[in-house]
């Protein structure tokens, strides 16, 4: 693996790869959703990332990370933040408007299926964000 | 022009050294040594001293504050 990449742009982009392959089907396909598909989900982002990481390792020689890593990090963790608790004020907003206006049962296990598949949807975003936050600042050399 | 602004390129064509050379002297990636070298990533002052000690020169001739620079 001699490309121009970092050990750290070419970590992010197997991310972003495994976060696009195991989280884009359920967020685009419609699927049903259930708590099984969500654990099998996060089992298999953990499977999948653990041995891209590890394939990256093993092919790259040089593993420095530096300043620069650090700060773009840093830059990706706030974005993600952001973005995560923006949607999560746009959320709560939403079942308060909706739980008033007694649109549904909050007893019902549909409701919370529904909310489970909202907020993982939210943590998924802010993943995804933080992961092209980081990988824009690389391109960009900053 | 940026704030910082650095002759790292300059002086290590001098002392022809490679950027990866550079960079594992300094223990930083060839790609931050590019970004400095674009004036695209200002260093931490650890690092500055470091890059101004590989290349044998006093820290003001490897970089210099310029306040009217943009960031």
């Amino acid at each position: 693996m001699s490309t121009g990449l970092s050990y750290r742009e070419k970590t992010l982009y197997a991310s972003l790869a495994a976060e696009l392959l195991v989280y884009g089907p359920y967020f685009f396909l419609h699927q049903q959703n259930s708590i099984n598909k969500v654990a099998g989900m996060i089992f298999a982002i953990i499977v999948l990332q653990v041995l891209l990481q590890l394939i990256i390792a093993i092919f790259t020689r040089n593993r420095v990370t530096d300043e620069r890593d650090r700060l773009i990090e840093l830059r990706g963790y706030r974005a993600g933040y952001q973005l995560i608790a923006s949607l999560m004020v746009v959320g709560l907003g939403m079942l308060w408007f909706h739980a008033t206006r007694g649109d549904f049962h909050i007893e019902s296990r549909m409701v919370g299926l529904h909310f489970l598949s909202v907020f993982f949807g939210i943590l998924v975003m802010g993943d995804i964000s933080k992961t092209v936050t980081q990988i824009l600042a690389y391109r960009r050399a900053i | 022009m940026p704030v910082i602004r650095n002759q790292v390129r300059e002086l290590r064509a001098r002392r022809e050294i490679t950027q990866q050379e550079l960079a594992d002297q300094v223990g930083v990636t060839r790609q931050t040594v590019i970004a400095i070298e674009q004036d695209k990533y200002s260093p931490s002052l650890e690092t500055a001293f470091k890059v101004a000690m590989v290349l044998g020169v006093p820290l003001e001739q490897c970089f210099q504050y310029d306040p009217k620079g943009k960031r």
